[in-house]
């Protein structure tokens, strides 16, 4: 178990640099799936099967198919356009930041965490980490956090229709809904005829004229 | 230390282990030409035709002829596409179908050479989810495929196969709460000795419709194959795949039907349990898992020869604003019937 620990665990760290230091969107995005599928492995090593479902399902499955959605229609290219310049005062601020929440973690491990060090570590009785235990943990001891984490994601849901609604769908001249064919449309300005494709976009096409009824043939022309 | 994803307490030897893993890969690899041939036979018939017919008694060794044919193509690759991830994404489908595989049941724990072994490749105590965390592994497979080619084609197919994967894993899952609720378990074997008596099919037929139309989604098959759609997208995300590669997901594809109509067996149709009483000796009981998801793949051809194609539209309405209420409504009635009647 040792040998897979430190495996997954060299994974993870290298797909967590792998975010900050690679300068293609979509290779950041690929590294986190990586760091997250390592961290569900870890999670498995520590019997943890639901948590490890769960991480793979939620984050790999469905957080991340949005991330590569997006990045894969906006990002690409190995020099993503510069949507942002950092300023040298955002710069001093990041890492300072970033130093605060190192001293924090540093004092949070250092103050307990390797206690556990040189022990077998907690035994774990049967069923641990079982589906029906969470189950039971999540409707009694942590019920109000868990409510909670479910108001806000249904707030978050609300607040995503209101702002997809706010487009008002598709216009007049889109409109597929029941009980509308394709009949119903207006025609739009362009045709895709050959006329417009040699004169551009907007060219009027010549329609025959229904008075025409053909020309006499010249002698010796035709079959 | 007992061993991660293992459910029950005890564990095989190592070497039991090893085999069970050799003989449950051999039955995937042996189903999928099988099936192969038994869809271009069946939708001949369906369409009026004889389906293949030249290679060997009654075109019996057409699957064979083909998988020559595939691997001895050229190995094409597009001067635009992504040199290692277009290696790697075949392969990430082919693995995740082939773990997958190890979940279905094949029958209960039986005694063979004097060890006590589960006819299965793991009985894991998170059930469902393992397959649908394999499910979102199989996902990169298309998505890094149709990305990595560099084709506008492929990338628009591996789109579509993104947005439509994420819909219907919802209601596929939800779906399959009504079960949970029921048998009271999410392992799989737990489920099937569950429901002796009566199988899931009847009491959760809701969930099973919603179930199966999921899953005809969630495998991109008609008639929810926007994903290839041959005259939209030319071949979708594995347009720019030949050989093989080409190969890779053909099998990736076939063995994820198989996969799910495991599934469907082992949740609805009470896996290796037979109707009225019937107990066969045990050695019969991977036959009638395996007859019972041959009898779902039938289905499944069936639907392809008699659905036309959805709209994209349609497929995402369809997805959201009727599956997925109808399957959040199965499992609160469910658990409201659950409740009263204990």
């Amino acid at each position: 178990m040792g040998f897979f620990f430190v495996v997954f665990g060299v994974v993870a760290l290298a797909g967590a640099v792998g975010v900050v230091v690679l300068r293609n969107p979509f290779y950041c995005v690929l590294s986190l799936v990586v760091h997250l599928i390592a961290l569900a492995l870890l999670f498995l090593l520590l019997e943890a099967q639901f948590v490890a479902a769960a991480q793979i399902v939620v984050y790999a499955g469905a957080v991340m198919v949005l991330y590569v959605f997006v990045v894969a229609y906006v990002g690409g290219g190995d020099r993503p356009a510069a949507l942002w310049r950092a300023s040298a005062r955002q710069r001093a601020l990041a890492i300072a930041f970033g130093a605060a929440v190192f001293i924090e973690l540093s004092i949070a491990i250092l103050g307990s965490g390797l206690r556990a060090l040189g022990t077998g570590g907690p035994d774990v009785p049967a069923g641990f980490g079982a589906p029906a235990q969470i189950g039971e943990l999540l409707l009694t001891r942590f019920l109000l956090p868990f409510e909670l984490a479910s108001f806000l994601l249904l707030v978050a849901a609300v607040g995503a229709v209101a702002l997809a609604g706010r487009r008002g769908g598709l216009g007049e001249d889109r409109d597929l809904s029941p009980g509308r064919s394709t009949l119903d449309l207006p025609i739009p300005a362009a045709r895709g005829t050959m006329a417009e494709g040699v004169a551009g976009y907007g060219v009027t096409t010549p329609m025959p004229d229904p008075e025409y009824k053909g020309r006499k043939l010249e002698e010796g022309e035709g079959v | 230390m007992s061993f991660p994803l293992a459910a029950v307490d005890y564990i095989e030897p190592w070497w039991m282990v090893v085999i069970k893993c050799l003989v449950l890969a051999f039955i995937g690899l042996q189903l999928v030409p099988v099936v192969l041939l038994a869809e271009r036979k069946i939708l001949g018939r369906f369409q009026n035709r004889y389906g293949p017919n030249r290679v060997g008694i009654y075109g019996a060794g057409q699957p064979i002829a083909d998988i020559i044919k595939l691997l001895t193509k050229e190995d094409f690759r597009p001067r635009t596409a992504i040199g290692w991830l277009f290696f790697v994404a075949p392969i990430l489908s082919i693995v995740a179908a082939f773990g997958a595989l190890a979940i279905i049941p094949y029958g209960p724990v039986v005694d063979i050479f004097g060890v006590a072994t589960g006819l299965y490749g793991i009985d894991v105590s998170i059930g469902p989810l393992y397959v649908f965390a394999f499910g979102a592994i199989a996902f990169y497979g298309l998505m890094l495929g149709g990305w990595s080619s560099g084709s506008k084609y492929s990338f628009l197919g591996s789109m579509r196969a993104a947005a439509q994967l994420i819909s219907y894993e919802v209601a596929q899952g939800m779906a399959l709460i009504g079960v949970i609720i029921t048998a009271q378990t999410m392992s799989l074997t737990g489920i099937v000795e569950a429901q002796q008596g009566m199988w899931y099919v009847i009491p959760q037929f809701f969930g099973f419709i919603i179930f199966m139309v999921a899953s005809f989604a969630e495998t991109n098959r008609p008639p929810f194959d926007l994903t290839e759609a041959d005259a939209e997208l030319t071949g979708g995300y594995m347009t720019e795949f030949g050989g093989g590669r080409f190969t890779l997901y053909f099998f990736a594809e076939y063995l994820n039907m198989i996969v799910i109509s495991g599934m469907a067996t082992t949740l609805f149709l009470g896996g290796w349990l037979l109707p009225f009483g019937i107990d066969p000796p045990a050695w019969v009981d991977p036959f009638v898992v395996i007859a019972k998801i041959l009898a779902f793949v039938v289905f499944f051809i069936w639907v392809r020869a008699t659905l036309p194609r959805l709209r994209y539209d349609q497929l995402m309405s369809l997805g959201w604003k009727i599956l997925l209420p109808l399957s959040t409504l199965n499992a609160l009635v469910t658990a409201i019937v659950v409740v009263t009647l204990d």
